[in-house]
């Protein structure tokens, strides 16, 4: 056993994964932050805890089982799981085709049950510990050629509930988080397409602008913490007012 | 609802539950059905069922859409324009999260999610639809309400209701409207069954559905309404049919 409480963060080279791994390890956690490849070289992380590295392609949903198996024995049970992972594109209805839905959904849905599964079970979680997964106010909020990610969102949150009615014996706690445009997001070209195949201006609507990564990782770290404890099967909209 | 007389629908799933119920009523109505049922069983069951009258029948397994293309090309007359597709395919799945692995939810959104996107791609094609085209799909208060075990099925119920959202915007141009009805407990064969495999034969559900357990017909008439012109202002919605279960 270890003193520092341990939060697995599973991340897909996304500067908002990065953002929550800072401030975790902020607040003194060990963090064993997984990802698809190795991040840029400009990525830096800075805190009082402790960060662990582990690569590979869990989009691949049967190697998820196999390398949680391979995790240093010593961080389990560990107290919190973020899924910070996931895909988007937009493609009209006329190109949406099941490969296309069952991409977008193998990303946003089926990994994250998977490692809530595999991580979630009595030896490797903590009771009392808590499970965090970035969603998007798309979830509740039609646009054109979203069909696929609205869907997988939509899904991911209703999985959510699911969880929490499940995990709630354990006192274990399961939340997502409606995100709305965050800066980080935004230089993804499939944003930019989206600007140009939807409706353009859609940042308009959100009056408050454009959220920083920063405040989405502080949510984060509140719903991981034993301060929210009696939050659970929700849905936290953090939109700037894009859902007003 | 002489409106619908002479009208041509489409209704997945038709072999039992809502879906059979539905085709009865549009069947009384005088209207033109498309009927799909995915086993040979269930086929030959309805159509001595619905042997009179102008009616088409449709054979495909919902658990592998990327067939449906094909299948449909084969079975469906080019010359038939459908005025409203209702999606009653699902299945229910009970998993604990110990053992709902990916192929488990994979089986559950194909069926009750990919399916629904995969027939409203092929019945919004040119020539496949008359303008006015009404689509519903058949969704659930677990799109809404947790419930231990059921991560898979709310989750893709939950997709149906968020596509349709999406669509509504896309195909509004197209004048076909999109709308899901969500609805509690309803006394069919599935609940039935359901019950029968419970120790204690009681249904929590209930406590909170305080118009007691919903009849078909109930949602059927939710449906009709939404199938015809009379609630041609309202699409991309999600229509509660739960006898008041999301209001507590």
């Amino acid at each position: 056993m270890q003193d520092r409480e341990c939060v697995i963060v599973i991340n897909d080279g996304n500067d908002t994964g990065f953002s929550i791994v800072n401030q975790l390890i902020n607040q003194n956690y060990h963090v064993v932050l997984i990802e698809r490849q190795l991040p840029k070289s400009d990525v830096a992380f800075n805190g009082i805890g402790t960060v662990e590295f582990f690569i590979f392609d869990f989009y691949n949903t049967e190697l998820i089982e196999p390398e949680i198996k391979k995790l240093p024995p010593e961080i389990f049970p560990v107290s919190g799981l973020v899924y910070a992972a996931g895909i988007g594109g937009v493609r009209p209805l006329s190109l949406t085709n099941t490969v296309f839905l069952h991409q977008m959904m193998n990303a946003n849905l089926y990994a994250f049950v998977e490692f809530a599964r595999c991580i979630c079970k009595k030896k490797r979680f903590k009771d009392g510990g808590s499970v965090v997964a970035l969603s998007s106010v798309s979830s509740t909020k039609g646009l054109k050629s979203k069909i696929a990610y609205s869907a997988s969102k939509a899904a991911l949150d209703a999985s959510i509930r699911g969880l929490a009615a499940e995990l709630a014996d354990r006192k274990i706690r399961v939340n997502s988080i409606q995100k709305g445009w965050v800066r980080a997001d935004m230089k993804h070209s499939f944003i930019q397409d989206n600007m140009a195949l939807s409706e353009a201006d859609d940042l308009a609507k959100q009056p408050l602008g454009v959220i920083e990564s920063e405040e989405l990782a502080h949510m984060v770290v509140y719903l991981l913490s034993p301060e929210s404890r009696s939050i659970t099967g929700t849905n936290l909209v953090l939109d700037g007012g894009y859902t007003l | 609802m002489d409106i619908l007389t002479n009208k041509t629908f489409l209704i997945t799933g038709a072999g039992k539950g809502i879906g059979f119920h539905l085709a009865e009523a549009l069947h009384e109505l005088g209207a033109s059905l498309i009927l799909h049922t995915n086993s040979t069983d269930s086929m030959a069951r309805i159509q001595s069922r619905f042997s009179l009258g102008q009616h088409t029948f449709f054979q495909a397994d919902f658990s592998s859409p990327e067939n449906l293309e094909d299948l449909w090309k084969k079975q469906i007359s080019g010359s038939l324009k459908i005025d409203g597709y209702v999606h009653c395919v699902g299945i229910r799945s009970r998993r604990p999260i110990n053992m709902l692995k990916t192929h488990d939810v994979m089986q559950v959104m194909t069926a009750n999610f990919a399916s629904y996107v995969e027939m409203i791609r092929l019945v919004t094609r040119k020539n496949t639809y008359n303008p006015g085209l009404s689509i519903v799909g058949i969704s659930s208060i677990s799109a809404h309400a947790g419930g231990s075990g059921i991560t898979a099925y709310a989750a893709s119920k939950a997709a149906m209701e968020a596509a349709t959202r999406c669509l509504a915007k896309e195909l509004y141009k197209k004048e076909i409207r999109v709308n899901t009805v969500v609805c509690g407990q309803i006394e069919t064969e599935a609940y039935q069954t359901l019950m029968e495999s419970k120790d204690d034969q009681t249904d929590k559900v209930l406590e909170r559905q305080y118009l007691g357990l919903g009849k078909p017909s109930q949602v059927t008439d939710i449906i009709l309404f939404l199938l015809s012109e009379k609630s041609a202002f309202i699409t991309g919605s999600a229509i509660p049919a739960d006898g008041g279960y999301l209001t507590t």
